[in-house]
C-alpha cells in the first residue's frame, strides 16, 4: 500500500471576479514510502495548493488525503505527521537556531536534554554543527536553508514536504543542494514532496516527476520518461528545450514511418500503430541532433556561445520553422551562415500519443 | 567651496529648529527644575532662595512646622501609575484581537475599519470625553436603559469613580495604541504561524511561543505611547473623575491655577517628567538589546 | 484552516469594539436634536433649535430671557472658534515651515549632532502636555510675556513641529536620492535643487504633515489651557470650561458640529492621501 493516496482531490477558488476556478480539479496520486516525487508545472497549475492540502493549510473541496490508509480530513495541521520546508523558510527570526530546530520538540513537551540532543544530530545532518547559538539573521541563505530542513526532520515526519525551498539561492549552491536533498532523503529514508517550476530540478532529483497544468495531471512518471516520452505538446515543451514537428505519415516501411511537414521536411519515425495518412506531432530534442556530411540540408541562423556546448539555431533549406539543435563547440563548430546537414537517430525521436 | 555653501545650507535649515525648541522648548523644562528649587512666596509667586520642602513635602522629610509631609502625594503618583498601567493593559487587551480581524479583513473591508479607527483622531478629545459624561451620569443614558430593563432599581454611581476615569483614559487612548499594534500584526508573516503549526503546536503554543514575540516591539511602541500620556493626564480624571479618581496632574494644575504654589507644582511635575524619561530610557534600551539580538 | 468559530467570536468582538468607539458620538447627535431645555437626558421631541441658537437665527423654545443667554454664549463660541482657527493656521505655517528645514536637513546632510536632533526632536512629543504647559507658563510669567494669542501659537509649535519633521522625514525616506544627485549633475545648485527637485517631491508629504498640525492644533486643549490667559479662549478650552460649569443644551449641538467637522477633515486626509498613490 501506498503511504500517501490522493483520491479524486477538488479544490475550488472563488476568483476576484466571482468566478470560480478549480485550483485542483480531481487529482488522483499514489506515492510510496521512500520516494522522492517532483511536483512540477508553471504557477498556478494547482502544485502548491496540492502540498498545502496535504500539510493541512488548504482544505479540499471533494476527495480525500489518505496517509497509511487513514483519512487527514479531519486532523488540523499540527496533527499531521508531515513537516514543511516553506518556500521563505519561514525561520522564527526572535529565537536561536538550535530553538528553531528543536521547535518541534518543544511544542511536543520533550525535556531539554533530549531536545538538545536531537538538535545537535539534525545540524550534523544538514552541514551546521556548531551553529546553534546563532540568531537565523546573522546566516547566509543556504545557511537558512539548511535551518528550515533540520528544524523540519527533526519530527521523524513520514512525509516531507519542499516548497520551492531552491527558489531564491543562486545556481551553484542549487546544485549543490539538490544533491545533499538527495542524499538526506535516501539515509531518512522517508517521502519527500517536492513542489518546483524548474524543470532541471525536477530531473535532477526525482524517482518520479508529476507533471501539472490547470489543476489537472498531465503525466506522472520517471525524469526519463517524462523528458524521452512526454505525453503531449505540454509536457514535451515544459520538460526541456524541443523541436516539435506537425508530420503526415507519408508510408510504413519496415517498421519505420516515413513523415512529412507541410513545407516538406521528410523525418523518419518509429512507425508503433501508425498508418499511412494519419497526422502525428513528433518531438527530437536538440541533442538528438548531430552535424553530419548529409541528412537535412540546412543553414545556421544564430550560433549561441554557451561554454561546452554551442546552441544553434538552423533554418532547414525547405523553410518552416528552425530547429534548435545542441552541438559541442570547437575550433571546426558552424557558425552563422554555415551551411551544415542535420543528422538523427529514429529511435530518439518520439511521437506524442495527444498532439 | 562645495563645503562651505553646504555648511551654509545647513546652518539656515537647522537655525531656526535650534533656536525655537532651545528658547521654547528646553528652557522652560529647566525653568520648571529651577522653580522646583525656590521658595514659594506668601501670596502666590516665589522667592528666589533655595528650598526643598517641595520636594520634602513629598518624599517625607519636611520639618513639620511650614512644610508638613502627606502621604496623600505618593498615595496619588502609585495611582496616577496603576491608572496608567491598567489603561494600558486595557487596551492592549481590547486592540489585539481586533488588530488581529482588521489585518484579516478583504482589502475593501480593512481599508474602511482602517479609516473607522483613525477618525477619532481629528475628532475633539474633549468632545469625545464629555459623551461619557453623558453616558454614565446617574440620570444618564446607560443607567437609563438598565432601569429600562429592571436589570437595576437604583441609579449606578459610576461617574466620578476610578472606574470611569480609567474608562475614559482606555476611550482616548485606545487609537494610539491600536495602530502600532495593528502594523506588527499585519508585519507578521503569516508563514510563521503555519510553520509554528506544520511543527505540531497547537493554536494556542502557536500564540504564546511565536504570534507574541514576533508582534512584541508593536506591543511595546503601543504601551509606551499609551502609557506616557495618561501618567499625566488631567482633563479626563477632572471631567469623569471625584476625589478618588484624582491623579497628579491634578495636583499639578491646581498648583498652578487654584492653590497658586508654583514650586510644588514644579516638584510635582518634575516628578512626572522623572516617570516619562524612565518609561523612555527604559523602552529604548529594551528596544534596543531586542534590535542587537536580531542584528 | 481559519475556525469558523473562532473567526466568528473574533468578529463579534470587533464589532462590539467599534460600537465602543461610536456608540459615544451617537449619543452626542441624538441629544443635540432633542427640544428638552430643562432635562436634556428626558428626550421630548425633534428639534434644530439649538443649532438655530448657536447659528444666531432665534429658537423658538428659548423665552425672552433665555434667548439673551444663548446669545452671549453663540458670541463666546464664535470668537473662540475663530480665535482656534486663526491659532492653528499661524502654527501650521509655522511649525510646517520649521518642521519641513529641519527634516531636510536631517535627511540630506551629514553632521556631527544628527543623532541628538533626531532624539531631541522626540522628545515634545513624547513630554506630557501638562509639563510642557506649565514649563511655558513659568516661563513666559518670568520673562514678563503676557498671555495672548501669541503665547497659544508659541505654545502649539513647540510640539508640532515634530509632528510636521516625523511625516515629512518619512516621505524623504521614500525618496530616492539619485534624483537630487541628478539635479547637481546637471548644473543645478543647492538651492535650485532644493525647490525645482526636492521641495516638489516632498508635496504630499509636508501636505499631510501640515493637515496632521492643524488638527492637533484645533484640538489642543491642555497647553492652551495653560497659556492662553483670560482674554484668549480656544474651542476646545470653551467646551472644557462648559463641561466643568455644568452642561447646556447647546455643547450637544456644538460637539455635533465639531464630529461633523472632524469627519470632513479625516475625509480629507484620506483622498490626500489617495491622490497621493495614484
Amino acid at each position: 500500500m501506498a503511504l500517501l493516496e490522493i483520491r479524486k482531490a477538488r479544490r475550488e477558488f472563488v476568483t476576484p471576479e466571482g468566478g470560480r476556478f478549480a485550483a485542483l480539479d480531481g487529482i488522483d496520486l499514489d506515492i510510496g514510502a521512500h520516494e522522492f516525487v517532483t511536483l512540477l508545472g508553471p504557477s498556478g497549475c494547482g502544485k502548491t495548493t496540492l502540498l498545502r492540502s496535504i500539510s493541512g493549510f488548504e482544505t479540499l473541496d471533494g476527495g480525500a488525503i489518505l496517509l497509511d490508509g487513514a483519512d487527514l480530513s479531519t486532523l488540523p495541521p499540527f496533527r499531521r505527521p508531515v513537516n514543511t520546508v516553506f518556500q521563505s523558510y519561514a525561520l522564527f527570526s526572535h529565537m536561536s537556531v538550535a530553538r528553531n530546530v528543536g521547535y518541534a520538540l518543544e511544542v511536543r513537551g520533550e525535556d531539554r536534554a533530549s531536545r538538545e540532543r536531537a538538535v545537535a544530530e539534525a545540524l550534523e545532518k544538514v552541514g551546521l554543527t556548531g551553529m546553534g547559538t546563532r540568531k537565523p539573521s546573522q546566516l547566509s541563505g543556504g545557511q537558512r536553508q539548511r535551518v528550515a530542513l533540520a528544524r523540519a526532520i527533526i519530527g521523524k515526519p513520514r512525509l516531507l514536504l519542499l516548497d520551492e525551498p531552491l527558489s531564491a539561492l543562486d545556481r551553484n549552491l542549487r546544485q549543490q543542494m539538490q544533491i545533499e536533498l538527495k542524499t538526506l532523503q535516501n539515509t531518512l529514508g522517508i517521502a519527500f514532496i517536492f513542489v518546483t517550476h524548474d524543470q532541471e530540478e525536477a530531473l535532477t532529483m526525482s524517482d518520479r516527476i508529476v507533471v501539472m497544468r490547470a489543476g489537472l495531471i498531465e503525466q506522472i512518471g520517471t525524469p526519463r520518461q517524462i523528458y524521452r516520452h512526454p505525453k503531449n505538446r505540454f509536457v514535451a515543451e515544459f520538460i526541456g528545450e524541443t523541436n516539435l514537428f506537425a508530420l503526415t505519415i507519408d508510408r510504413i516501411e519496415s517498421g519505420q514511418a516515413l513523415a512529412r511537414t507541410v513545407e516538406g521536411l521528410e523525418l523518419l519515425l518509429p512507425a508503433g500503430t501508425a498508418k499511412a495518412g494519419d497526422k502525428a506531432v513528433a518531438v527530437l530534442r536538440p541533442a538528438d541532433f548531430t552535424l553530419a556530411d548529409q541528412g537535412i540540408a540546412a543553414t545556421v541562423t544564430k550560433a549561441v556561445y554557451l561554454g561546452a556546448d554551442l546552441h544553434l539555431f538552423v533554418q532547414p533549406a525547405v523553410g518552416g520553422p528552425e530547429i534548435r539543435v545542441t552541438a559541442r563547440d570547437s575550433a571546426l563548430a558552424p557558425k552563422e551562415g554555415t551551411k551544415v546537414h542535420l543528422a538523427y537517430d529514429p529511435a530518439a525521436s518520439h511521437v506524442l500519443e495527444a498532439a | 567651496m562645495a563645503i562651505r555653501r553646504q555648511t551654509l545650507v545647513l546652518a539656515t535649515l537647522l537655525t531656526p529648529v535650534t533656536l525655537f525648541l532651545g528658547v521654547f522648548f528646553l528652557l522652560p523644562l529647566l525653568i520648571i527644575a529651577l522653580f522646583s528649587f525656590l521658595t514659594p512666596g506668601l501670596y502666590g509667586g516665589v522667592e528666589w532662595a533655595f528650598y526643598h520642602w517641595n520636594y520634602g513635602r513629598i518624599f517625607g522629610w519636611a520639618d513639620d512646622i511650614i512644610e508638613v509631609y502627606e502621604p496623600i502625594y505618593l498615595q496619588i503618583l502609585a495611582r496616577s501609575l496603576g491608572f496608567a498601567a491598567l489603561t494600558v493593559l486595557l487596551c492592549l487587551l481590547l486592540c489585539y484581537p481586533v488588530a488581529f480581524w482588521v489585518s484579516r479583513l478583504p482589502n475593501r473591508w480593512r481599508m474602511l475599519f482602517l479609516f473607522l479607527i483613525t477618525l477619532p483622531f481629528f475628532s475633539s478629545l474633549i468632545v469625545r470625553l464629555y459623551a461619557w459624561l453623558l453616558i454614565l451620569k446617574p440620570s444618564g443614558i446607560l443607567n437609563t436603559v438598565l432601569i429600562g430593563v429592571g436589570a437595576i432599581s437604583e441609579p449606578l454611581e459610576i461617574l466620578y469613580t476610578p472606574a470611569a476615569v480609567v474608562l475614559g483614559m482606555v476611550y482616548v487612548m485606545v487609537p494610539f495604541m491600536f495602530l502600532p499594534l495593528y502594523s506588527a500584526v499585519d508585519n507578521l508573516d503569516r508563514a510563521l504561524i503555519e510553520a509554528s503549526m506544520d511543527l505540531g503546536a497547537t493554536r494556542l503554543q502557536t500564540f504564546l511561543k511565536v504570534v507574541l514575540p514576533q508582534t512584541l516591539p508593536g506591543i511595546l511602541g503601543g504601551a509606551v505611547i499609551v502609557f506616557i500620556p495618561s501618567v499625566g493626564n488631567f482633563i479626563v480624571p477632572d471631567v469623569l473623575g471625584g476625589a478618588k479618581g484624582l491623579m497628579i496632574g491634578n495636583l499639578v494644575e491646581q498648583q498652578f491655577l487654584s492653590a497658586r504654589n508654583w514650586p510644588f507644582g514644579s516638584a510635582l511635575s518634575m516628578i512626572v517628567m522623572a516617570v516619562v524619561l524612565a518609561v523612555l530610557l527604559g523602552s529604548t534600551a529594551a528596544a534596543k538589546r531586542k534590535g542587537g539580538q536580531n542584528a | 484552516m481559519r475556525n469558523p468559530i473562532g473567526w466568528a467570536a473574533l468578529t463579534l468582538f470587533s464589532l462590539v469594539f467599534f460600537l465602543f468607539i461610536y456608540a459615544p458620538l451617537l449619543v452626542i447627535i441624538g441629544y443635540s436634536f432633542n427640544s428638552n431645555p430643562v432635562n436634556m437626558m428626558i428626550w421630548e421631541h425633534f428639534t434644530f433649535d439649538w443649532y438655530r441658537g448657536l447659528l444666531g437665527l432665534g429658537s423658538r423654545a428659548a423665552d425672552a430671557n433665555n434667548r439673551a443667554a444663548y446669545i452671549e454664549s453663540t458670541d463666546q463660541m464664535l470668537r473662540a472658534l475663530r480665535t482656534s482657527l486663526t491659532v492653528a493656521v499661524v502654527t501650521t505655517t509655522i511649525s510646517t515651515l520649521i518642521g519641513t528645514a529641519t527634516a531636510i536637513a536631517l535627511a540630506r546632510y551629514r553632521f556631527a549632532a544628527k543623532g541628538f536632533y533626531n532624539g531631541f526632536l522626540m522628545l515634545p512629543m513624547m513630554m506630557p502636555d501638562i509639563v510642557l504647559g506649565i514649563g511655558l507658563l513659568i516661563f513666559f510669567v518670568t520673562i514678563g510675556m503676557n498671555l495672548s494669542m501669541l503665547t497659544i501659537i508659541i505654545g502649539h509649535c513647540t510640539f508640532l513641529i515634530s509632528y510636521v519633521f516625523i511625516i515629512v522625514q518619512a516621505r524623504i525616506a521614500g525618496l530616492d536620492p539619485a534624483l537630487e544627485e541628478a539635479s547637481a549633475d546637471l548644473g543645478a545648485s543647492e538651492w535650485v535643487t532644493l525647490h525645482k527637485v526636492l521641495l516638489p517631491q516632498l508635496a504630499p508629504g509636508i501636505l499631510g504633515g501640515a493637515l496632521l498640525a492643524f488638527v492637533i492644533s484645533m484640538d489642543d486643549l491642555v497647553i492652551t489651557y495653560f497659556v492662553a490667559g483670560t482674554d484668549n479662549t480656544t474651542l476646545p478650552v470653551f467646551i472644557f470650561g462648559m463641561v466643568r460649569r455644568g452642561v447646556k443644551p447647546e455643547i450637544n449641538a456644538i460637539a455635533t458640529m465639531m464630529i461633523a467637522a472632524s469627519i470632513v477633515i479625516a475625509a480629507l486626509g484620506l483622498w490626500l492621501r489617495a491622490r497621493k498613490t495614484e
